[in-house]
């Protein structure tokens, strides 16, 4: 845990609907955007607002949820909740206060390349000129970090992957994709958290549930945090499955 | 109160007002897609407007009162028939037990929703009785209602629907003679949405602005819960950036690589990076709920301060709604 003042670059606010605006800051996939956008995030959700429903954090923005009918009740100046809530964000941005920042948490993720669970693996190796372990080597070296969760719920979208295994996505899209499916398309490496139609190159298969609705915390993985691929055996995968 | 289900119909769901605390987690708002709709069969049987009602998909649905049911239906799906009685909408109706109800077609729209005195009776998965279909949540055990379920109503009846019940109560069907007025709570031409230009309207070139704002728009048959394909004038960009993926909503219109339109709804997904041309009116929603493949709409724009206004107002007009309701129920009846 450290302590830092509130620094904040500078912002646009844009109407999303009646009922949400979105900051965004520039355009840019990048680990500082990420700090600003994770730092400022939490700055909103410890100071809500009247009427303040929830945020969502992306690479760039973070969209901010709302109630108009209590917002226009609000003694904030503007002539509508859009403008209400934009005072308000501008104005939190300013704070002096110092918030706490966290330090990211490290979370690993056990994954049985190959063996039937990653059927694009050898293929994927021979398209690269390298062995099934070079990729999985690759792919498990790296500390990767979560931009943002999107897509279906708890998939993360992970930056950081090494560009030599930038593979574009399958020619014909599969069906089904079993929950728990590592894959990568073009310089993205991501998590199936349930069974959905996919046109990622399948290399492997975690045991951990990435997504469940009766867990406290849901999404196994938030904004912010890191990510390690641990490579396990056929055998260690069956173990933390039961 | 208990029903079953002879026949489900397309798709049968059980829904209420949505999920919003999970949007980060990327767990979709969901909920009725014709929120207007039921609201108002949650108000005309005494309940808060988020108790969990049933959407129906169009018509062709066949259900059993097993029990004495206090219910109220709303919407254009179906229309609601004992044997040959037709049951009208948008008031609460004593349904005695072992009645059949039939809804059948209603060619005006697509959705319909059955509310109970007290709500159906399921599970709060996430902060909602709402189902989630493809992550298989929510509802009915995370599915759609299927022949032979049995559906329960909370016992927990508030004063007001209590009363309902107890004014009501006979040995045959049994409704007031007021019910809510559904239509003046909606725009009157129900084939013009209006819109307010979304963050990247100005990518696109001024003919397909032109084009969006003045020509007719279709809806396909890809269209589903998640979202509406519209067949028109393709949308051509100018600025070709690519867009980074960011928070989507319900009613956003995104424009897709070959220039098509696609209309965000209730299960849309949280993030998405196509450009979005508009975003549709809080207060149109419902009618673009009740569109049905082949249906034309026109795009009107309107801004962002008019759509805010149009909102409060509306929600200003239901929030009236329960006092008259009382006043119906503990006076005149």
């Amino acid at each position: 845990m450290q302590s830092q003042p509130a620094v904040q670059p500078n912002f646009d606010i844009y109407f999303l609907s009646e009922q949400a605006v979105t900051v965004a800051f520039g355009p840019e996939i990048s680990e500082a955007r990420l700090q600003q956008i994770t730092a400022f995030d939490r700055l909103i959700s410890q100071n809500p607002f009247p009427g303040f429903r929830c945020s969502v954090p992306a690479y760039h923005t973070i969209s901010v949820f709302y109630d108009p009918l209590k917002v226009s009740k609000s003694d904030f100046p503007g002539v509508d909740s859009f403008a209400k809530v934009s005072w308000y964000l501008q104005k939190l941005k300013l704070e002096p206060e110092n918030i706490v920042v966290k330090e990211a948490s490290t979370i690993t993720i056990p994954v049985c390349y190959g063996n039937g669970f990653g059927p694009d693996l050898e293929e994927l190796a021979k398209s690269h000129q390298l062995s099934m372990e070079a990729i999985i080597h690759l792919h498990s070296a790296a500390v990767y970090k979560v931009y943002m969760i999107g897509f279906v719920p708890g998939f993360a979208y992970l930056g950081g992957m090494n560009e030599v295994l930038d593979t574009p996505r399958k020619a014909v899209p599969r069906q089904k994709i079993p929950a728990g499916s590592v894959g990568i398309a073009g310089k993205q490496t991501g998590i199936y958290p349930m069974e959905t139609p996919g046109g990622w190159q399948i290399i492997g298969r975690t045991p951990l549930q990435l997504f469940a609705a009766d867990r406290p915390q849901p999404a196994l993985l938030k904004a912010g945090d890191n990510v390690v691929f641990k490579p396990v055996s056929v055998n260690e995968f069956k173990l933390i499955s039961y | 109160m208990q029903i079953s289900i002879i026949k489900p119909g397309l798709l049968s769901t059980i829904q209420d007002l949505g999920r919003y605390e999970y949007l980060a987690q990327a767990v979709p708002v969901s909920g009725a897609m014709d929120t207007l709709a039921a609201r108002i069969a949650n108000k005309a049987v005494g309940n808060e407007d988020d108790k969990a009602v049933i959407e129906l998909t169009y018509a062709d649905v066949k259900l059993k009162a097993d029990t004495d049911i206090l219910i109220a239906y709303s919407g254009d799906g179906a229309i609601l028939k004992v044997e040959n009685q037709i049951i009208p909408t948008d008031r609460p109706v004593f349904i005695p037990a072992k009645t059949v109800l039939n809804f059948v077609h209603n060619p005006t729209g697509s959705r319909t929703y059955l509310s109970v005195s007290g709500g159906w009776d399921v599970p709060l998965v996430l902060g909602s009785r709402s189902t989630f279909l493809t992550a298989g949540f929510g509802g009915f055990w995370g599915r759609q209602i299927r022949q032979g379920d049995i559906l329960n109503s909370s016992d927990q009846l508030n004063l007001d629907s209590a009363t309902i019940l107890e004014r009501l109560k006979s040995k045959t069907i049994n409704y007031p003679n007021w019910s809510i007025a559904r239509p003046l709570f909606l725009s009157a031409d129900k084939k013009t949405i209006r819109i307010v230009p979304a963050q990247e309207f100005t990518w696109f070139d001024g003919r397909s602005i032109v084009n969006f704002l003045s020509e007719p728009y279709t809806l396909s048959a890809q269209s589903n819960r998640m979202g509406y394909r519209l067949d028109g004038f393709k949308i051509n960009r100018v600025i070709k950036t690519e867009l980074l993926s960011t928070a989507i909503t319900p009613g956003t219109i995104q424009v897709t690589g070959n220039g098509s339109l696609i209309l965000l709804m209730a299960d849309c997904q949280t993030t998405g990076g196509y450009p979005r041309i508009a975003q549709v009116a809080a207060v149109d929603l419902p009618l673009c709920a009740q569109l049905k493949p082949g249906d034309k709409i026109y795009f009107k724009e309107i801004s962002r301060h008019e759509a805010e206004m149009l909102y409060l107002d509306r929600e200003r007009q239901l929030q009236k709604l329960p006092v008259a309701i009382k006043s119906k129920i503990y006076n005149t009846f």
